[in-house]
């Protein structure tokens, strides 16, 4: 990322800003219908010319992640609203944009299966498939309790959200006859890498892939896209740099999503508000390839949060759907899984009349504790209790209607991240494989070198990714950079101090900057790593179901605070998103599978007067690390949910089961209809 | 396509150009004149990332014709680098995190500024409602918000006078 100075001053080289002269810009017909035949393409580049199957790359890839190979293009089917079918190229977007006329598709429209849940009996989505069940597995341990006082069932549900940055996607790419250069916003640039190399059986060597300025993220810029390889392959092809620039409503119809689940709950448990166990289908909405398909097991895997719940089995199902892939969002399955526990919890409160905040200290971590699905987590009941101290839950609740939630947040530490650092004419530079994209990566950088190496944090840089300045690398995402690549950062720094000790005898800043160093490090990590989180909130809602938010208040253990006003930015722009999905924010389609939004405001991103405020408090735990901090950056999205939900729930006199929460729901709720 | 000619001022300087009558002022902003602080997030004037100053009125260049802009005043970011008002709340805006990202940051500049310029002490819901048609998806706005009321409103004059021209070269 450029230095913030630059960015302020509109210095910054986003994707649309990297230009050459000889430039073609590219623009994709896209099929009109969620599902349908495609009986006949006429005009623009069509699937054949982009013979490859997409690769899993970025958030949660695994060998085992069981998503379909999706084409580049769709040929004969299209299996959601939005896939690329052909594309076309002009000299500026205007005139790529006019030549979309010159591509005749003709459909043979079908019925779109939308709804997960009816798609897990169905025909099948796509052609050539037994089930649209793409990932099914049991997660925990199978139990009978016949003694529980109440036994209490939900279906609860989060609908899809837009990632949404304000950047859209887009890429450029150009080809010099032996080297392929593809610049591209991202969260990580070797993901990117691997996932062009991999779909285009190319070699690693022969592709760089460059960072430029990333105009936000969330999880959408992980990883690599049909439309990156299109250029890529064009650039090859034409010999001609090809530009690609995604608009508002291709963002909405053909990036990936998250959120998108639904949880049929069972919690059994005794009057005294023990929850002696819990049990769960869960169903993700994975869209037309099975993208993410990992998640529904992850939710299962954390549904039992801070809580010491010695009984849980869930069935975890990802889904295919006539939808875009689902995807990673800001938290990427962490807030389903706090959503599913707290409404559970709520919902026994309400049977037993127990407060909420004692129900939750009785049910927490009084020790270490492994739940049946076998995450592991430390005693939570200090921190719950310290918790709502601060926030004033306690007097709040004697005169209000606070709504509370306590969540786990569990980072993805695993698989650790590189780093590289040269020093050079008295200048430091530092590359990492968790990219910078607004979380101020450059700050701690600056701190933690400053004070191990004893040098002025000012002849420090932080670049912006690269893959051939770093051979390897993970990226940012799951709350990790902070953790794993600040680890590897001090990693890298003391084998440049070894280097400087062997080189001149003793270790100086003035040694250091004297002579030339560059080292490299890939510091893997296998264990985990979970702290927790809580958060309270208030709010009003008229008989017109119109919400008003007047509270809200969030204490997470982050560890060590490697730069606290970045801690308290991050959870002020974190619970606004959270808040989004509960108020407004949703991908809804129609019957006929048409979606419904079709611009930032549609799909309900709160806009200055909509958006609430927080009060944000942290602790500071340290971590194993070296540098003592835990995860952050998702903690906002996990918890401002739940406790906003139960605010909305108790002021008006609801059972909340679904975000959003539109006044229509609210409204016919109050009215006894059931939705 | 249709060419048409058109002649604005564009940060203090004339700018004369030929464009088709269908070229929106952003495209003129960023692509003819390569001055790229303005942004582009959605096309429909929801996000604001494009606001750009015509006649000292913020506007959305991605809803406004080139051709429109013809024979006006036109100011993005780069033209009121030397603006004292816009250097103190670019100092708020790094002081207060009133950007992570920084892709909406040039039009959410542009819109603070205009309200600064009508109002030196606007109270929180002026503030918010001023900044309703430019969309930050990174910090939910309070860093922004405090950013703004941190401006301190400098001599009278400096607030009341046109912005000074800057002349490049």
């Amino acid at each position: 990322m450029s230095d913030i100075v630059d960015i302020i001053n509109g210095k910054g080289r986003f994707i649309d800003d990297i230009s050459f002269p000889d430039m073609v810009h590219i623009a994709f017909v896209r099929s009109n219908y969620s599902r349908a035949k495609i009986l006949h393409v006429n005009g623009g580049y069509l699937a054949k010319d982009f013979p490859y199957f997409m690769a899993s790359a970025g958030e949660g890839a695994t060998d085992e992640e069981m998503s379909l190979r999706a084409p580049v293009l769709a040929s004969t089917y299209a299996a959601y609203l939005g896939e690329p079918i052909a594309v076309v190229t002009g000299k500026n977007r205007y005139e790529a944009e006019d030549n979309l006329e010159g591509v005749e598709v003709d459909y043979d429209p079908l019925n779109p299966i939308l709804d997960p849940e009816e798609a897990i009996n169905s025909d099948p989505v796509i052609p050539g498939v037994r089930s649209n069940v793409i990932s099914d597995r049991f997660v925990g341990r199978p139990f009978s309790i016949t003694d529980a006082d109440l036994v209490l069932e939900d279906r609860l549900e989060n609908r899809r959200v837009a990632t949404n940055p304000i950047e859209t996607r887009g890429v450029v790419a150009a080809y010099d006859g032996s080297k392929l250069t593809v610049w591209t916003p991202t969260q990580s640039a070797h993901s990117v890498r691997d996932g062009i190399c991999e779909s285009m059986n190319l070699p690693k060597e022969s592709v760089r892939v460059i960072q430029t300025d990333t105009g936000g993220a969330f999880g959408l810029k992980g990883g690599v896209y049909p439309e990156y390889i299109v250029a890529s392959t064009l650039a090859m092809k034409l010999k001609r740099p090809v530009k690609w620039i995604e608009t508002r409503r291709e963002h909405l119809m053909a990036s990936r999503p998250g959120r998108g689940v639904v949880g049929r709950m069972k919690i059994y448990a005794m009057k005294t508000g023990l929850i002696r166990g819990i049990s769960g289908d869960i169903i993700v909405d994975a869209g037309a390839y099975g993208g993410a398909s990992w998640s529904s097991g992850w939710i299962a895997y954390q549904v039992t949060g801070p809580y010491a719940i010695k009984e849980a089995y869930f069935h975890a199902r990802s889904v295919m759907t006539n939808k875009v892939d689902q995807g990673p969002y800001r938290g990427a399955g962490r807030p389903e899984a706090s959503f599913l526990m707290e409404r559970m919890i709520d919902l026994l409160c309400d049977e037993t009349g127990i407060d909420a905040l004692d129900l939750r200290l009785l049910n927490s971590a009084k020790d270490r504790f492994k739940s049946p699905t076998g995450m592991e987590i430390e005693p939570s009941a200090g921190f719950i209790s310290r918790a709502f101290e601060k926030m004033g839950y306690r007097q709040l609740a004697r005169t209000d209607r606070p709504g509370i939630s306590a969540f786990v947040l569990i980072p993805a530490v695993a698989d650790g991240e590189s780093c590289r650092i040269r020093v050079k004419n008295g200048r430091i530079s530092v590359w990492l494989g968790g990219v910078t994209h607004g979380q101020r990566h450059d700050l701690w950088v600056k701190s933690l070198l400053s004070e191990k190496l004893g040098i002025d944090p000012s002849i420090v840089t932080l670049e912006l990714g690269d893959t051939d300045m770093l051979r390897e690398g993970v990226g940012t995402w799951g709350s990790r950079s902070a953790i794993v690549g600040a680890n590897a950062l001090l990693k890298v720094a003391a084998k440049i101090m070894e280097s400087v000790r062997k080189k001149t005898g003793s270790y100086s800043g003035k040694n250091l900057l004297a002579g030339d160093y560059d080292e490299y490090e890939y510091a893997n990590e296998k264990g985990s790593l979970i702290s927790f989180g809580a958060n309270l909130a208030l709010a009003d809602s008229d008989d017109l179901g119109n919400v008003k938010i007047r509270t809200m208040k969030a204490y997470y253990d982050v560890g060590k605070a490697l730069a606290p006003q970045v801690v308290i930015s991050q959870i002020r722009g974190g619970a606004v998103q959270g808040a989004g999905q509960v108020l407004s924010e949703n991908l809804e389609y129609d019957r006929d599978g048409q979606l419904m939004a079709a611009t930032l405001s549609d799909s309900g991103v709160l806009n200055s007067v909509q958006a609430p405020d927080i009060e944000a408090f942290y602790e500071e735990n340290p971590s194993r690390f070296p540098h003592g901090a835990k995860g952050l950056g998702e903690s906002p999205t996990i918890g401002v949910p739940t406790a906003l939900v139960r605010a909305i729930e108790r002021s008006a006199g609801i059972r909340i089961r679904k975000t959003p929460v539109t006044p229509e729901n609210i409204v016919s709720a109050k009215l006894g209809k059931t939705e | 396509m249709k060419k048409v000619k058109v002649e604005l001022k564009l940060n203090g300087k004339q700018f004369k150009t030929e464009v088709e009558a269908r070229t929106l002022l952003v495209d003129l902003v960023r692509e003819l004149a390569d001055q790229t602080a303005t942004h582009i997030g959605c096309d429909t004037s929801n996000c604001g990332a494009c606001t750009v100053l015509l006649d000292g009125r913020p506007v959305k260049s991605c809803t406004v014709l080139a051709a429109q802009a013809g024979g006006r005043d036109v100011k993005t970011l780069e033209g009121l680098s030397e603006d004292p008002l816009m250097k103190k709340l670019k100092d708020q805006f790094l002081d207060k995190h009133g950007l992570q990202c920084g892709f909406c940051t040039s039009g959410m500049l542009i819109s603070s500024y205009s309200l600064l310029r009508k109002k030196q002490k606007p109270d929180e819901l002026e503030i918010r409602e001023s900044l309703s048609g430019n969309i930050c998806r990174c910090t939910g706005y309070g860093g922004i918000v405090d950013a703004i009321k941190s401006v301190q409103p400098g001599i009278e004059k400096e607030r009341v006078a046109p912005a000074p021209e800057i002349q490049r070269n």
